[in-house]
């Protein structure tokens, strides 16, 4: 059985507990550095599901506060779209 | 903490990792100081294609060296930096293009790069079998270009800094470069701090013009604005980077470790500023120029868009040298090619600052240079 460590925070890339705590034991100190390390936020939910479970674990781990967390840029499009609908002409 | 070091980085980019690197494994004492966090400026906005097809015999070198560095990489760093030879193919749609890339083919080849080579539409098409090559007059090839990825490369050369006795301080902004007798001592940090050494870097990308001008320095780079868009990884399909220059053309590739397609064009008129807006026009217009080239991609998922800052040089060549402040150097000005010129520039530039000398073994890479022709292959 999987131990709680191995728990997925996010589920686009795979991302486990662990994964992320190694990256806060590694220096990371914001969501956006957790997301360059290990990638999670980078898929296709764009963060929604794993946004605010990093957050935590970086609170907790290094007594943030979540409010005066930094934000991870939002990036368009909000759902992921085709090339062929985006490539269509514009009206 | 000890507030001094052998050699002060500004800029936790490819270039400032990099530098860093090669000066720690020298045995120097390396102080990085980074405004935001590690690759928060333009290495970790590009899309991570590495080639070795210029148009100077210097570059073509340096990017020979580099793809050497990016194969052994792994070992280097202890850690999987995705490394891949997927090869680089520019497209030639005119006898104009064509001509311009036989013409650099033998530049190349003569520089050493045996490999490169012009292929016919028919063999374009068995290179990339979902090519369109309607129009398509050939390309330039070249096997052995690659791709790697940014967040890796940069984070493990930070972990080697941080291993040969160095440190790297993130959100630690440099707010004034400390000088004394015309040299350089040290430099002034946001926080209040003074941190010292006898030699201070400016790689900050971008912002190089600024960090120079901290130290009454003129460094001649202009950020352009660029965008980018990766899509949803699906499986590889083999297809090297597609380069196309045309007015409507652009580049992209597909990165084979998690199957994702990555793009971006120069838009025309050029943007300039420090500006990472994305624009709504990109999202429609590249997926319209990838489709041009590979239908294929028609049900592919963009899943994000960005943009970051080219940084630019009068001709297009990059910037190393020692200022005329002694021991504050810069490397930068990389024009768009700082992630794959960044580990062969870095492995140069910490051994031209270790020689002392006073003046860069790139003429054509100095600070005060006549800046004349333009690198062609942008």
């Amino acid at each position: 059985m999987s131990s709680k460590k191995q728990q997925i925070i996010c589920r686009c890339e795979d991302v486990t507990e662990d994964e992320v705590l190694a990256a806060i034991a590694q220096g990371a100190a914001t969501a956006d550095e957790v997301k360059r390390l290990t990638r999670a936020g980078m898929g296709h939910c764009q963060g929604r599901t794993c946004r605010r479970l990093v957050n935590g674990m970086l609170a907790r781990r290094l007594g943030q506060m979540q409010a005066e967390q930094r934000p991870v840029t939002q990036r368009a499009p909000l759902q992921p779209l085709s090339l062929k609908v985006l490539a269509e002409p514009k009206d | 903490m000890s507030n001094s070091s052998d050699i002060i980085i500004i800029g936790g980019g490819i270039a400032g990792t990099a530098t860093g690197h090669y000066l720690a494994r020298a045995g120097l004492t390396v102080a990085l100081f980074e405004r935001g966090y590690l690759c928060s400026g333009s290495t970790g906005r590009c899309i991570g294609g590495v080639r070795q097809q210029f148009t100077s015999a210097s570059s073509i070198k340096l990017m020979m060296r580099s793809v050497q560095l990016f194969a052994q990489m792994d070992q280097e760093l202890e850690t999987e930096v995705h490394w891949h030879p997927g090869g680089y193919l520019f497209l030639a749609h005119d006898e104009q293009k064509k001509q311009a890339f036989l013409d650099n083919i033998a530049v190349q080849r003569a520089a050493g790069l045996r490999d490169v080579r012009w292929v016919d539409a028919a063999e374009a098409k068995e290179v990339v079998p979902l090519l369109d090559t309607g129009g398509l007059l050939g390309g330039s090839y070249c096997p052995s270009d690659g791709q790697a990825y940014p967040f890796a490369v940069v984070n493990g050369y930070s972990q080697q800094i941080k291993q040969n006795g160095g440190r790297v301080s993130t959100f630690c902004e440099v707010t004034g470069i400390l000088q004394q007798g015309g040299k350089v001592t040290g430099v002034k940090l946001a926080n209040g701090g003074e941190h010292f050494a006898a030699a201070v870097i400016d790689c900050a990308g971008p912002f190089a013009g600024e960090v120079g001008r901290l130290a009454g320095i003129e460094v001649p780079v202009a950020p352009e604005r660029h965008e980018a868009l990766i899509t949803e990884g699906v499986e590889y399909m083999n297809i090297p980077m597609l380069v196309d220059y045309r007015a409507d053309g652009g580049y992209f590739q597909q990165f084979k470790h998690n199957g994702q397609f990555i793009g971006c064009y120069s838009p025309v008129p050029q943007v300039p500023g420090h500006s990472a807006d994305s624009t709504y026009q990109f999202l429609h217009e590249m997926p319209r120029r990838m489709l041009k080239l590979v239908p294929a991609l028609a049900p592919v998922k963009v899943i994000r868009q960005w943009a970051g800052s080219y940084e630019m040089t009068p001709d297009g060549n990059p910037l190393m040298d020692q200022t005329p402040l002694a021991g504050f150097y810069v490397l930068g000005g990389m024009c768009g090619h700082g992630f794959m010129l960044g580990p062969a520039m870095g492995e140069a530039m910490a051994a031209f600052v270790r020689s002392g000398a006073k003046r860069t073994p790139y003429p054509e890479f100095a600070l005060q240079r006549q800046f004349a022709q333009a690198e062609a292959m942008k």
